[in-house]
Order: structure tokens, then sequence, then C-alpha cells
């Protein structure tokens, strides 16, 4: 069989193809690595770097400069500045509260408790916006029966794949000043209504994004009641009111707390709705750190972003180990019948009906709103606004932002995220299910991007790969548009990997054993029998990552600062306030991309939850 | 302690019927069965005592009193389910103690001492303080039964409880609910599928089919006597033949020309088509005044005796031996161990 003379050198090579073979997997997990390294673990570096060290040398004093201000941390850095007022403070608005409650509530703004403070009690009235908003819609889903329930219980699974920048026009859509609700208002003789720049359109905005998702968590822990718990309860004595609070409660609260907790981190993160809807005076720590990178103060935005990420650390933590003291919730062996909304007792139809209504006020009315003002102008009905967009202008605009070219620039890095994304997804997937040793910290470390938010890492890689790093001598850097794609893949990958993740593990074993035992390489058995057996996986992932980089504004609003790598995201942003009608198109087109994904994910039974 | 009746009772979901015109008395202290193949209306039977469920027409009477209306709570029913249905954010001791928030402890008692009474009665003393997930599937539908029992339940409804643990632990489970039972002389309405579970168990059985009742009896009678061809196939392994009555005295009666004596006291005229039930072990290999020639296709070793797959004239016949056989051999029947039911009255 082996010829002379070439014979040699096709053993080196067959050698060499076998120890590739041989080694695949430890190949493909060291190349993920590398990218991880380079584009997520680096850049998060450089910013904590840039938070510690001066040109003088190392130094905390950044962070204490951010204790010790009032900006930051109101009656808190007082605290720290000035003990003994702070506590005179406290004792006053004490006495205060005591003689007039509702007068001495301070007005939640940055300037009256601070940013930080500020930060975390938007957050927190957002989560309870979310819950109030939610857990109606799980008692409704997992009560009634009704012609499409199926539907609007998976549409609760949309806000992950919605930008939040579309939430944030559409709401300006509907309640900005020549929006929808105020046109309305003209219309019928009433006064325009200023709720543009308020807290409670943020936190009404927050609700829009995750009161879904708090509702999903909770029907899916709602349903998995068995409906011999509440009958045997019942038979025990327990009236069905009883029953409730004794047997069906304790399982909900849990899921509840996840849903809270989870939208805490979410809105103590958030950016786009509040650069959009807050205006100057309402800011969160996400947007005074992208305010701060405008002004090119790098080391205070990157110490204010540290600081940031080791809350939201922290929190996520939380979460996790929330989550894992949780028992899985299981489905249940009999699941109680759904009461026929037709049989509901009249009080309960009036209540279903009224929240339904304002259901659709806040989730319908926004997106309503953005898809008619992109349709229309002043003069009526038109196609003008999307004309626009496919304009190859020729004079720079005012603003210096030209819709085509932030559509063809969404398009180019999305194609870019599905090239780099899916194959780290599914390289994570299979190393944290198919790996041997360092298999969990593989797993840690591969999806700690879920908690750093975008502008982190868009800080990071502007910083340090941007700008340009020195490597052995050699002046490494790379242009903002690979950075922007390298910053979407990072924020993608994680859900190609969780939507693959568990087809993987699923797979029997033996399936793979008798590959191997047939004679396949681990890699070719990978490649001929698993991989195929997760196709959907991949499928589904590949359209999340799609959809991730179509609407990623954090990240991309730093990296497209000054360049002219701006997306379709940015460009709303920047149209925002002034041109309503590109900015509404460009949401809807971002909205119908949503939609797409959205149904193909659905479609081939991809992973929208943590799983 | 009480009596349940249902009289006439019916139920129908949409136009699919579950019960039809079901009538039954359970005495007071009795074990009884509900026994039938999955989807005869069992379960209905048992939610409907339950007050999960009202039917559709019919009455059903616990202690002479119409429970129409009468909700779950108010019933003074204990209920154990096949998937233990323990309430998994309380103990062991906070699931037995349940029903006691609703009834004073029979008694007189105070809580606790009736929560370790009851798992001692259940044999899983000290154990009130874990969690319902670190126990073992027989433990935990101890723990159901002991729940079910302690607010001192006039019926107790049990709904397959036992399906879903292994064979070796049923028979095990089996042997401490009767005999918890009769202790407590607590009218018991059993639910299951397994025909020889409710045979061993059971003071009365029902056997029921399509939302019908086919037969009422204590388990001899229906094993021996089954009153429809139903239960006759239902109710352990059988053979039944079809034929024709031929003769008088004695009775006579021909299968495909082969013909049987039939034991005196059968109501029959010639000319009668009957179905003939022979069990396997009424058939012996070489006994008996009626004999049959038959082929020996596989023998199974049961441990105790063997079971011969046998064909006659085409038909296929079991028949349980103490030894194994092989070939053509001869079985023979005594008229006594043949029972007939009346083919049209079925």
């Amino acid at each position: 069989m082996v010829e002379t003379g070439g014979g040699q050198l096709t053993r080196v090579g067959r050698r060499g193809r076998e120890w590739l073979e041989r080694h695949a997997l430890a190949v493909v997990g060291a190349l993920t690595a590398a990218l991880l390294v380079v584009f997520f673990f680096y850049p998060v570096f450089t910013v904590l770097l840039e938070a510690v060290r001066t040109p003088m040398g190392w130094t905390g004093e950044l962070f204490v400069a951010l204790f010790r201000s009032e900006f930051y941390f109101g009656w808190f850095a007082t605290l720290v500045t000035a003990p003994g007022t702070a506590v005179a403070d406290a004792g006053a608005w004490l006495a205060a509260l005591l003689a007039d409650p509702i007068d001495a509530i301070p007005a939640v703004t940055p300037g009256t408790m601070g940013l930080f403070v500020f930060t975390a009690v938007q957050a927190l009235l957002s989560t309870v916006a979310s819950v109030v908003l939610g857990v109606p819609a799980a008692y409704i889903l997992a009560r009634y029966e009704f012609r499409g329930r199926e539907t609007i219980r998976s549409l609760t699974a949309l806000p992950f794949v919605m930008p939040s920048i579309v939430v944030a026009i559409g709401f300006v859509a509907t309640f900005g000043r020549t929006g929808v609700l105020n046109e309305i208002l003209v219309a019928v003789g009433v006064d325009r209504l200023g709720v543009m720049y308020t807290l409670e359109l943020i936190v009404l905005a927050h609700a829009f994004y995750n009161a879904p998702l708090v509702a999903r968590v909770t029907t899916a822990a709602w349903e998995s009641v068995d409906a011999s718990l509440v009958e045997t309860a019942r038979s025990l004595g327990a009236r069905p009111q009883r029953s409730f609070v004794d047997v069906v409660a304790p399982q909900l609260v849990p899921a509840v707390l996840t849903g809270a907790l989870l939208t805490f981190v979410f809105t103590f993160l958030t950016f786009p709705i509040v650069l959009t809807l807050g205006g100057f005076q309402l800011s969160t720590v996400e947007v005074w750190v992208y305010h701060e990178v405008q002004q090119l103060d790098y080391g205070e935005a990157a110490a204010l972003a540290v600081l940031e990420t080791v809350v939201s650390l922290g929190l996520t933590y939380a979460y996790l180990r929330y989550e894992a003291a949780q028992r899985r919730v299981q489905r249940a062996v009999r699941p109680r019948d759904r009461r026929r909304f037709r049989a509901a007792t009249p009080l309960a139809r009036v209540a279903i009906a009224g929240y339904a209504a304002v259901a659709a006020v806040v989730f319908l009315l926004p997106m309503g709103s953005m898809v008619l003002a992109s349709l229309t102008d002043a003069s009526g009905p038109t196609l003008a606004h999307y004309a626009f967009l496919v304009q190859r202008q020729t004079e720079a605009f005012a603003f210096q932002v030209q819709p085509f070219a932030a559509v063809l620039n969404s398009l180019l890095f999305a194609a870019g995220t599905l090239v780099l994304a899916v194959p780290m997804g599914v390289a994570v997937a299979v190393l944290s299910t198919r790996g041997g040793r360092g298999r969990r910290l593989l797993e840690a470390a591969a999806m700690a991007p879920f908690a750093v938010s975008g502008i982190v890492v868009g800080l990071g890689l502007l910083r340090g790969l941007v700008f340009g790093v020195s490597v052995a001598g050699h002046r490494l850097q790379v242009t903002g548009a690979l950075a922007i794609v390298a910053a979407h893949a990072v924020a993608a990958y994680p859900f190609v990997t969780r939507n693959v993740s568990p087809m993987l593990a699923r797979i029997d074993p033996q399936v793979v054993e008798s590959a191997r035992s047939l004679g396949a390489s681990r890699i070719r058995a990978l490649l001929h029998v698993e991989l195929p057996l997760v196709v959907s996986g991949v499928v589904a992932g590949a359209a999340f990552a799609f959809a991730i980089s179509m609407g990623e504004f954090d990240a991309t609003v730093i990296l497209a600062t000054g360049g002219d790598y701006y997306t379709m995201p940015v460009a709303i942003e920047r149209y925002t306030g002034r041109q309503l009608g590109p900015a509404t198109a460009m949401g809807s087109i971002l909205l119908g991309v949503t939609a797409v994904s959205f149904v193909v994910i659905d479609r081939v039974g991809g992973v929208f939850d943590r799983g | 302690m009480v009596e349940v009746t249902l009289e006439g009772v019916s139920k129908a979901y949409g136009t699919t019927d579950a019960l039809v015109d079901v009538s039954l008395e359970i005495r007071d202290g009795e074990f009884f069965t509900l026994v039938g193949p999955s989807g005869c209306g069992k379960t209905t039977t048992l939610r409907l005592l339950a007050g999960f469920e009202e039917p559709t027409a019919g009455t059903i009477r616990f202690g002479g009193d119409d429970v129409a209306g009468v909700p779950p709570e108010d019933r003074d029913v204990g209920i154990v389910f096949q998937n233990y249905a323990l309430f998994p954010t309380m103990t062991v001791a906070e699931n037995v103690a349940y029903g006691l928030r609703f009834r004073e402890p029979p008694g007189g008692g105070s809580t606790e001492d009736r929560v370790s009474e009851l798992l001692d009665l259940v044999d899983l003393t000290g154990m009130g303080d874990r969690d319902p997930d670190a126990l073992s599937g027989g433990q935990r539908q101890r723990v159901a039964l002991a729940r079910a029992l302690a607010p001192g339940p006039s019926v107790l409804l049990l709904d397959e409880p036992m399906s879903a643990l292994d064979a070796r632990l049923r028979e095990r489970l089996r042997v401490q609910v009767t005999e918890i039972q009769e202790t407590l002389d607590i009218t018991t309405v059993y639910v299951t599928h397994d025909q020889a579970e409710a045979l061993a168990i059971s003071d009365r059985v029902a056997v029921v089919n399509d939302g019908r009742i086919e037969q009422v009896a204590d388990p001899e009678t229906v094993y021996r006597q089954p009153a429809t061809r139903f239960v006759a196939g239902f109710v352990g392994d059988n053979n039944l033949l079809d034929g024709e009555i031929v003769g008088r005295d004695p009775l006579t009666v021909a299968v495909d020309g082969q013909r049987l004596v039939l034991p005196a006291g059968v109501d029959a005229a010639v000319g009668d088509r009957v179905t003939v039930c022979l069990r396997p072990e009424a058939l012996s290999v070489g006994g008996g005044p009626s004999r049959f020639e038959v082929e020996v296709e596989h023998v199974e070793f049961l441990g105790d005796a063997y079971r011969l797959h046998c064909t006659w004239q085409g038909r296929s016949l079991l028949v349980k031996s103490g030894s194994p056989a092989s070939g053509t051999v001869t079985v023979g029947v005594e008229p006594g161990a043949i029972h007939v039911l009346d083919a049209a009255g079925d």
C-alpha cells in the first residue's frame, strides 16, 4: 500500500492528521479560549487597569473619590466624608418623615440621591412594576383557557431577542411630544401631556421589557403545580383560597423572586432606555459612563464601570446561588384544568378585561405607535422614511449619520458576528458537555459575558485594541469594525451555547460509544453523529446571534464614537428627538428582524430561558 | 365510619360517558376495590366520592346523607394519590399535620401527639423533620397515607397508591395498608388496575369496564364465578371456549366436537350457546373425565409450577402443571372446576 519515496511524506501527513483528530477538541478549545481572552477578558482587564493605574503608578484614588462624591453616592458619601453631618441629616429627615410622610419622601433623581443610589432605586421601582404587571399575566396564562393563550405564552420570550433601543423608540413614538398619545389628546381637545424625561416613563419602559420575563417564569411554576396537591389540600379541609395560600403560593414565590432578581440586574445595567427617555436630569451609571467616555474622561469612566461590574457580578452570583438552591421545577404529572374564560365569574372577567386593557397600552401601543409613525408624516401615509434609509446620501447630514450606511453596517456586523459566534458557541457547548478536566471552570469563564455590560467590553476594546497595544515591540491595532464584531460575538455566543448544550447533554452517550467502537475518532463521532443531532439548536443559536448583533447598542455606541461604524440602533438614538420618521422606520425594521429571529427560534424549539 | 352508596350515578364529559348508571353499596368499614383497565371509569368514581367532580346524574350518599354540592373540604374523606402529592414546601410532620389545621385531632390530643401517633402507625417514627424529597418512594407513600388518616376521616380513598413502587415494595406496603385498615376499621375505597392486587387485599371487588360495573363480589367469587366474559378474561388467566349444550344428565357441552361434562346445577337447556371458562389450574395432565389432546408449544417455568402454552384444534390453551411437558399430551378437567357463562348474558 505504502508507496516508496512519497511514503515518508504521506506517513508524516497521516501522523499529523491523526494527531489532529485525537486532539481536535483540545485545539478547538484553545482557539475559543484565545478568542475569549483577546475579545473579552483582555478588554475587561484593560478597564480595570485604567481604573487603578495612572502614569504616576498604582492608585485606589479614583475609587476613593467615587465613594466620597455626593454626586455619585449622595447621603452615603456624606457618611464617609462627614459622618456627623450625615447622622444629623438623617435625624432631621426622620423627624420630617414623622411630621409629614408624603412631603419627606425625596424626589427620585440622581441630583437628590446620587447617581449610583438613583440607579439602584430606579431598578427597584422597575422591578416592582415588572412584578405587578407580570404576575397577573402569569395567573391568566396558567389558570385560564382562551384562544391565543399558547401564542401569548410564547410571546413572553420576545424580550430575550428584542433590542431595548426598539422599546425606547417605541415609547418615544407613543409618549413623546408629538407621539400618538398626545395626538389623541389634542384631537379630543386636551392639552399635551409632558411625560417624556420622567422617572415614571422609564419605569414603564423597563416594565415593558421585564414584566414578560417575570410572567414567563411564574407561569411555568404555576403550571407545574400538580392537580393532586391542591385536591389533597382540599380533601384535608382547606377552602380553595386557603389551598392556594398553603400549596400553590409557596411554589410561586421562588419563581417570582427569580424573575425579580433578574429584572433588578437588567434594570440596574439599563442603558439605551434611560439614555433615550431620561433626558439630562435622569441618568444611570451606564449612561454616565458613556457620557464620560464622550468627554474623554476615561479614568473616571473606568472606575465607575468597574464598580458597576462588581455590583452586577455580585447580583448575578446571588441570582445563580438562589436559583441553584431552588428545587428544579418538575412538570406536573397531572396538570390542573384551566378554567374556560367564559365560565369565569363576572368579577374575574372584569378584572381580566381590565388587565388586558392595561397590557395593551403598555405592550401593544408602543410597538403600534412606532410602526404607525414610521409609515406617516404630517401629510398622511408615506413610505418616505423607509425610502430615506436606502438612499445613498451624497452630502453628509448635520449630525453625521447616514441611514443607508447604518443599515449596511448592521448587516455586515451581523454577518461577521454569525461567523465568529456560532463556532465559538458550539465549541464551548461541546467542551462543557464533553470535555474532561477543567470543564466547570471553562463553563463559568465562558458564561461571564452574560454578567458584564456591553459598555465595559466596548470601553475595554476601545482603550486597548482600537487605540493600539504594544506586543513585543510591535504595535497591534484593530479597526473599530472588527472590534464591534468582536463585541457582538462575545455578547452573542453564550446564546448559541445555551441552545446547543442541553441538546448535546441529552444525546445518549451509547450512541457516541457505538460510533467510536465502529472506528470513528472522537472528532469524527462529533461531526458525524452528535452535531447532526443538534442542528436545530445551532439554528436557534444563530438566530439569536443575528438578532443580538442587529440590536446591540451598548458596546457599539462606544466603539462608534467619532468613527463611521454606527449601526441602526446607534442611528436610532441619534435621530431620536430630531427626526422621528427615520428613527421609527429603523425601529420597525429591527422589530421585523426581532420577529423573524423569534419565529425561527420558536419553531426549532430553541431555549429562551436559562437552561 | 360510614357506609357509602351510589345510586344510578352517571358522569359525562361533553359527549363522552365516563360512568353509566353505576350503583354500589360500600359497607361500613369495608375494604372495597374498584378494578379495571385504564380509562374504565374507576378513578372518575373516586373523584366523585372525593367531591372533585359532581355526577351528571344519580345520587351519592355518605351514611345516608346526599353529598351533592358538598365541597371536598367538607366531605370528611382522606385521599392518597399515586404520585404521593406530598406538599414539597413542608416537612413530613407538617404534611401529616396539615389536615389538623382544619379539624380537631381525633381523640382530643394535641396535633404533635396525633402526628407522631400516625408516623408510628406507618413505621416512620422520628422522620417528622425530614424533607419529602429526602424519602424513598415507599416512605413517601406512607407519609401520604398518614396525612390522609390524621384528621380521622370517615372514608379513605386510595387512587392506585402503589403503582409507582417496585413489586417487592408493593407487596410489603399492601400488607401494611390492609393491616392499618383493619385496625382503624375505616371504610376504604381502593382503585387499581392490578387484578391480582385487588384479589389480594379486598373484602369486596367491583370490576369496572367502559364506565359500567361488570360484577361486585368477594374476591373468591370474582375469580371462581366471573359474571361476565370480561371479568373472566380480566381477572387471572383463563381459557374461554364457546360451545353449545348438547345433552342433559349429565349436562354436556360440545366445543368444536369435544364434549365436556358440566357441573350439576348449571341452568341451561339443550341448544343454548354458552361460554365455558377453564382456569389453567383446572386442567391437569392426565386427569379428569373430559379430556383434550393438546400440543405443547412452549413451557414457562413460574417457580412453583409450569405454564404450558398449548394448542388445541387451532386454539391456544393455557395449562398450569406441576411438571414440564412436551409434544402431545392429554389434559383433563373435573366438572366442578368448570364455570359456565351464558353466552347471551354478557
